[in-house]
């Protein structure tokens, strides 16, 4: 299944500064791994050693917040990855 | 507090709205609304509140004006520079609408006196550029019941998001944490000039809505603005059973200060090194040997110019490769500022690494005090 990924300002200098990226995966944690294996490192940054996700980072599946990594992904959905920004 | 015949004449097109009318603008003067950070948000933010007519505006900035600020900073012009923000803006405010008063607070804001400040209003508006400051003050608005809004920026991105107490989700349900250095600042980044000016605004109308009590507040929405692609997002947001400050059983029931880059005790096992005594270690062999040069900018930053030798870890990413690093050469962290090297240096310790080094002042320190030609990327 093939989605797109909203990837955060913070990140995008994973992303060669693309803020949509398609991604594949039938669950959060696979659409992360999809990231992962294009864009290195970008998982780390969003999730801890303990698979969990970092508490500046939120995730959604639409609008629908994810909690847990086997959230279900749909063709055509849009994950958005949300990351804590500090400037003012 | 009724309207004098010249404010009934200047805020003519407020009353002329059914929805605020004579009354909501009386209620505007009877406003005090503190602002947090003269910067780029404060800017908008406290230049449209005082046209709107807020009869009491306080600004809490600790900096003075620069001329890298005037890229986005509308309250200042080069006039300004080098003044405290705290009293140029409020000439600026003053000369735009003289029949309101403006608080200069100038000050960092902590935990034994952000309550003191914070108390005198009816209403805050965060636009810090400090994340340990962003939670300092969300903490204080939810024990003293204030509504807080709030907006932060990075690049060309930003969000926005207003809190109630009592009604919905605070900035720790949105975030429960962030560390300083990981979220990079805009002084590291960069940040597109007109950016602040919409996310400022946007909170500017959302202090006039929730004062004057009409239309529905940005609560428990996150709206995310993107100015590349000009297009808004806004995403739900509940409030946390558990979260540490407006959770069922709360942690935190006193504001604290936290987030600092460094602890004292951990400060203390950092080696600092200045510019220039980094560039005699390196200049012999022996002691270049001993050393592992290390920079935690962003791969792009790496990539317009760094240290001969150098290798980059990002911050974000240290704590997974620390065992990249010989255990028995001393690391040499690096960045822009020296802000990012020294959490670098207390992620270290933190890791039994025995006493890391910093360039203090970063790369910056560097291009002025050792390499005129060394060029330190913007972000």
């Amino acid at each position: 299944m093939s989605c797109t990924v909203r990837i955060p300002s913070p990140l995008r200098s994973y992303t060669a500064g693309a803020s949509m990226v398609a991604a594949e995966g039938g669950s959060v944690a696979q659409v992360l791994a999809s990231l992962e294996r294009r864009f290195a490192g970008i998982r780390f940054r969003m999730i801890d050693e303990q698979s969990r996700i970092r508490p500046h980072i939120r995730l959604y599946v639409n609008t629908t917040e994810v909690t847990a990594l086997s959230q279900a992904v749909a063709t055509g959905d849009i994950v958005h990855v949300i990351c804590a920004l500090s400037g003012g | 507090m009724p309207l004098s015949p010249s404010e009934l004449s200047r805020y003519h097109r407020h009353i002329a709205l059914p929805e605020l009318g004579k009354a909501g603008q009386e209620r505007l003067k009877r406003a005090r609304v503190l602002v947090i950070g003269a910067g780029g948000l404060g800017s908008p933010a406290a230049l449209y509140l005082a046209a709107a007519g807020a009869g009491t505006i306080g600004l809490v900035d600790f900096d003075r004006v620069e001329l890298s600020n005037l890229q986005r900073q509308v309250l200042f012009d080069g006039a300004a520079l080098g003044r405290l923000k705290t009293e140029a803006a409020r000439e600026r405010l003053l000369a735009l609408n003289p029949d309101i008063s403006v608080a200069a607070h100038t000050l960092t804001l902590r935990a034994d006196n952000v309550l003191d400040v914070l108390r005198g209003y009816d209403l805050v508006l965060d636009g810090t550029d400090r994340l340990a400051t962003r939670y300092l003050v969300n903490d204080a608005c939810v024990l003293l019941g204030k509504p807080l809004v709030s907006a932060a920026i990075h690049r060309f991105e930003g969000h926005a998001m207003t809190y109630l107490p009592g009604s919905g989700p605070c900035y720790r349900c949105l975030f429960p944490a962030a560390e300083e250095g990981v979220v990079a600042s805009c002084a590291e980044a960069g940040v597109l000039g007109v950016l602040p000016g919409v996310l400022g605004t946007i909170q500017a109308t959302e202090a006039v809505k929730i004062l004057t009590g009409i239309g529905e507040p940005l609560v428990g929405r996150l709206l995310t603005y993107d100015a590349l692609e000009l297009r808004f997002v806004e995403l739900p947001v509940t409030r946390r059973a558990d979260c540490a400050v407006c959770g069922d059983h709360p942690s935190i029931t006193a504001p604290r200060d936290s987030g600092e880059v460094c602890e004292p005790a951990t400060a203390s096992q950092v080696r600092r090194l200045a510019a220039a005594a980094l560039h005699e270690l390196l200049a012999v062999e022996e002691t270049r040997a001993g050393l592992i040069l290390v920079d935690v900018r962003e791969p792009h930053e790496f990539a317009t110019g760094h240290l001969d030798g150098a290798r980059n870890i990002p911050l974000a990413d240290l704590e997974r490769r620390l065992g990249e690093l010989a255990a028995q050469r001393t690391p040499v962290f690096l960045c822009r500022s020296g802000r990012r090297s020294l959490t670098a240096c207390a992620l270290a310790l933190s890791r039994g690494i025995e006493a890391p080094a910093h360039l203090e002042g970063g790369l910056l320190a560097w291009a002025a005090e050792v390499d005129p030609q060394f060029e330190v990327a913007a972000g």
